[in-house]
């Protein structure tokens, strides 16, 4: 196969630009049906029993993912004519969008009176203008309601909270959108506040957009000056730049065209694969310049460029397509993962990064050979500084080869101890810096108002039964006596305030009814009066199942597991009723997801690393070799894993499979060196200076992949903590990467070199 | 010449005494309605799931049931609650609630029209009789329903608070029945369909079942008349709170 390949390169340069630039085209062509799917909630798997549990209650009751507004100004109160104008207006338009099932604001909700044995159900603000003694009496009325009061007036007396209720948790993108357009345009005169999952799912996507956009673009300018610093050849970066951009078309295509061809959504193009295009960019760029930094080498001893193309074909095929292979099996591995779009992922950058190797042996040494070289220019005459230091720095290393391994052994195994310390934990407010907007705003709600999370209990049984909903206030108590809980609400609590309603407004019977029959009572007069849509959030048609809503600060993963456990310990022990509860909502649905990714993750990265080894064991036709391969890889994961133990950066969904980036660019440096290793080995090198000679080979290439990707660091910068982690990975598993081949791979080899060097 | 003459003469004449929206309106309110009426009423809900509701109540009414009252006879839960109902012209209508396991009765009123009786799709609005002042009307075509040729009448409410923009009804051209009527909220949009069933009893034309669809909601009401009997002489006293403890006999 290699020698076809380089008969074509040779003897058709031009048709082989042609084939591969046609087929490229035809690939890239599938990108009129690539569909880019930025909704999170669509990624989610749907089999696991919380979301189970989580999707029966969205059925029965609506969306328990809330957007919450808060407007205001600090210090000025609330109560006067335009605060109520203001709310009265944004309701009236926000209700009027398609995306939204529910506005709950001082404007829609309702209060009951009792009067001499009346009793009226009636708005709460009834009409936009109101009178000061209107707005006087509603603050009266909120004043001895204050379950009520809280869900819509802040602590402090100075915003009013607005909750809204997506339609359908899949739309959060558009009801984010007309949410925002209204308050957007109502609010210049305001302090506002958002918080809320559904404003974070909704919101999210465009800061990814946005922040990879502008920093990618930032890391790929920086990625071409190192280039052009170190190859000192417009022509040759410009080479490299196309491979990774045909690849990247081909990549992204071959997308659109499964999808195309099979309807499977898994090939869309979501927020789980905003990481593809700067892995498959390393890999092609490696390939790249590993192509040219060897044919330079080449042309300059050799002094033609034919067989300079020619020797570096010979050298680099196998190496290559090796790394290349491997990698693509490793992402293969994805297929297994329980978030199905990392199956699409897995299957593309796998088909991108083997057509990265293609192009890398058939366009590229064609365009080397059509251009006409200058073999005096620097470029080509002389090593540049990289591959100077490069040089030097690999004839140290494998002169003190023992001290270097010992080192590397020793800080691996000291780093290794962090393992024990890593964390797996979401708090999805802490996605963003500390002073972040979405941040702060979402703490101050969690502060001054009622809290932008909410933990679901479903219960089942008869909700009409004075015992069943004495049950439901035990667990609501138990459940406000949390310090991350708020407030909570449930059917319960409706009944409560009916039967004091009922009995005169005298607050000794703000209690359940002693008899069903009263409870049906209480029901039924609530029919006669007001809207039965009112109690769609709180209680199914039937009366066989409620909801108590617990609303919550924004907590962690941990935080729920504890609370849920605690919670569920209570409900088994404490409940007396034929009350069945099960707890769940996005929180508790999230620890389960996070377990479920992480899980998979290691056995993903695991199997990535096994499947290397038989790769390169078959390949290099040695169980030593093959072992060997995977080394610089499985250091650096113990590196990374360890350090994020260390330095407390809890593991999360998105950190554990933003982890296959390391095996993306981990495998390639140490095949690239065992190949040359041992070839050089059979070019007749002696076995002395056998390893000095293939560092000065790949040294310089591996160090020149690592410092023109330091660009990614860029991603630091983003306002998202997952994007920070992708750029710190990208940078992180490069060095660590390339160190742990040029150090404890050279040192290994030259150590046991008696025993792996062979003519 | 003399067919074209005899064209515009019949239309002529045809426009002359064409029946305006307004005294269409009239027709109707003025159709021969009985002095009082009993009825076993079955009304089931079904909501957007498909899940039911159904209960049982009796109903006597007189004045073109703007006194009514209502035992709930099913289901078991709801029996022995009373409900009546008298509507006034310059205040606001008298609405008391016999509990029986509280053994208490309860004025109740919603200050909204628009409210929803009894977990229907029926709004107290819905039930009242239009006033035929607060209303613009107007015939805007005709149209086959059920092989009944109807008149399409419009009518818009004016200077009153209506939780509708307007509503669209089919009367039949012979009867001055309400075959099919649509009302839409003030957005304009569609907010309940509803269709009317009548039979003949004595001299009137009585409703015997009502389908109305809230189609925002997609939730449904049917009401079933059964067991009507009409110019009953239903005394005045009978509309009294105390005959909400228990059903005449």
């Amino acid at each position: 196969m290699k020698s076809w390949f380089s008969k074509q390169v040779l003897n058709h340069p031009k048709r082989t630009i042609l084939v591969n630039a046609l087929l490229t085209l035809l690939f890239g062509w599938g990108l009129n049906w690539l569909i880019v799917d930025d909704n999170f909630m669509n990624m989610l798997p749907k089999d696991i029993e919380s979301r189970r549990v989580w999707e029966e209650i969205e059925t029965e009751f609506g969306s328990s993912e809330m957007m919450f507004i808060a407007f205001g100004n600090t210090g000025k109160s609330v109560y006067n004519k335009n605060h109520f104008q203001t709310v009265w207006d944004i309701t009236k338009l926000i209700e009027k969008s398609p995306y939204v099932d529910e506005v709950i604001s001082i404007s829609t909700m309702n209060r009951m009176d009792s009067e001499d044995g009346f009793m009226e159900i009636d708005d709460l603000q009834p009409k936009r203008t109101l009178s000061d003694e209107a707005i006087e009496d509603i603050k009266r009325y909120l004043d001895t309601n204050p379950d009520t009061k809280d869900r819509v007036i802040g602590k402090s007396g100075d915003f009013m909270n607005i909750a809204v209720r997506p339609k359908d948790g899949n739309e959060v993108l558009l009801f984010t959108n007309d949410v925002l357009t209204v308050t957007d345009s109502l609010l210049t005169d305001y302090e506002i506040h958002y918080a809320g999952n559904s404003y974070i799912t909704g919101v999210v996507p465009e800061i990814i957009q946005e922040d990879v956009s502008s920093l990618m673009a930032i890391g790929i300018i920086i990625m071409v000056i190192m280039l052009l610093a170190n190859l000192r050849n417009i022509s040759a970066v410009s080479m490299v730049l196309l491979i990774i951009m045909m690849s990247m078309v081909s990549m992204l295509g071959s997308m659109g065209w499964i999808f195309h061809l099979t309807g499977i959504e898994y090939f869309h193009f979501s927020m789980m694969n905003t990481s593809m295009p700067i892995v498959l960019l390393t890999i092609a760029n490696s390939d790249g310049v590993h192509f040219v930094t060897r044919f330079f080498r080449e042309s300059r001893k050799k002094g033609d460029i034919r067989e300079a193309v020619k020797t570096s074909l010979d050298a680099l095929f196998l190496p290559i397509f090796l790394t290349s292979f491997t990698t693509s099996v490793a992402f293969m591995t994805l297929i297994s993962s329980p978030i199905k779009h990392m199956m699409g992922y897995g299957v593309a950058i796998a088909f991108g990064i083997l057509w990265a190797w293609i192009l890398s042996v058939t366009i590229l040494p064609s365009l080397i050979l059509l251009k006409k070289w200058d073999l005096k220019s620097a470029a080509l005459s002389q090593s540049s500084y990289l591959e100077k230091w490069t040089e030097r720095l690999g004839q140290k290393i494998l002169m003190v080869p023992k001290r270097v391994l010992t080192f590397g052994l020793l800080l691996v195994f000291l780093v290794s101890f962090g393992l024990w310390k890593v964390k797996v934990e979401v708090n999805v407010i802490k996605f963003f810096k500390p002073g972040n907007p979405i941040r702060d705003s979402s703490e101050f709600i969690d502060r001054e108002l009622t809290g932008s999370m909410s933990l679901l209990f479903k219960t089942t049984g008869d909700m009409k039964d004075p015992n069943v909903l004495n049950d439901m206030l035990l667990i609501q108590e138990k459940a406000e006596s949390f310090p991350q809980s708020n407030t909570s609400i449930s059917i319960a609590n409706v009944i409560e305030s009916m039967h004091k309603v009922i009995m005169d407004d005298d607050p000794k019977y703000e209690t359940i009814p002693e008899t069903r029959g009263k409870v049906n009572n209480l029901f039924t007069m609530y029919s006669m009066s007001g809207d039965p849509d009112d109690f769609n959030s709180l209680v199914d048609y039937e009366y066989e199942t409620g909801i108590i809503t617990s609303l919550l600060n924004s907590i962690s993963t941990n935080e729920s597991v504890e609370m849920v456990s605690e919670l569920e310990s209570f409900i088994k022990n404490k409940v007396t009723s034929n009350l069945q509860v099960k707890v769940s909502g996005m929180i508790v649905f999230l620890r389960d997801f996070v377990d479920m990714v992480v899980r998979s993750s290691f056995i993903s990265i695991g199997l990535s690393i096994f499947i290397i080894f038989i790769i390169a064991w078959i390949f290099f036709g040695s169980f030593k070799w093959g072992l060997l391969s995977v080394i610089p890889l499985t250091s650096a994961i113990i590196l990374n894993f360890g350090l994020m133990g260390h330095f407390e950066v809890h593991l999360s969904h998105m950190t554990a499979l933003l982890t296959s980036v390391i095996i993306g660019v981990g495998v390639d440096f140490a095949i690239h060196y065992i190949a040359e290793f041992r070839r050089n080995s059979r070019r007749g090198y002696s076995i002395e200076e056998v390893s000095v000679k293939t560092t000065e080979d790949v040294g310089y290439p591996i160090l020149l992949d690592v410092v023109s990707n330091m660009g990614f660091a860029a991603l630091l910068f983003s306002a998202l903590i997952p994007l920070n982690y992708m750029g710190g990975l990208m940078v992180f598993a490069m060095i660590s990467t390339s160190l742990g081949t040029l150090t404890l791979l050279a040192t290994i080899v030259e150590i046991f070199k008696k025993h792996l060097y062979k003519k | 010449m003399k067919i074209a003459k005899l064209i515009l003469i019949s239309i002529l004449l045809q426009s002359l005494f064409a029946l305006s929206g307004k005294e269409l309106a009239i027709l109707i309110d003025d159709r021969q309605s009985p002095e009082d009426m009993k009825s076993t009423m079955s009304m089931v809900l079904t909501n957007k799931n498909g899940k039911i509701r159904s209960s049982e109540i009796r109903s006597y009414s007189t004045d073109g049931s703007k006194k009514q009252i209502l035992w709930f006879l099913a289901p078991a839960d709801d029996k022995g609650v009373a409900y009546l109902k008298i509507e006034h012209q310059d205040k606001k209508d008298d609405m008391k609630l016999w509990l029986p396991n509280f053994k208490k009765i309860r004025r109740i009123s919603s200050g909204k029209k628009s409210e929803s009786f009894m977990g229907s799709d029926m709004s107290y609005e819905d039930m009242t009789s239009r006033d035929l002042n607060e209303y613009s009307y107007s015939i805007t075509g005709s149209e086959m329903i059920n092989n009944n040729d109807c008149y399409i009448l419009e009518s818009i409410p004016s200077g009153i608070k209506s939780e509708y923009s307007k509503h669209i009804s089919w009367v039949t051209k012979d009867t001055y029945l309400t075959l099919k009527e649509e009302s839409f909220d003030q957005d304009g949009a569609l907010l309940k369909s509803k269709s009317i069933a009548y039979q003949k009893i004595k001299a009137y034309d009585i409703m015997k079942e009502l389908y109305v669809k809230n189609v925002q909601r997609n939730h449904q009401t049917v009401l079933k008349f059964n067991d009507l009997e009409v110019d009953t002489g239903i005394k005045d006293n009978i509309f009294h709170e105390k005959n909400l403890k228990r059903m005449p006999k």
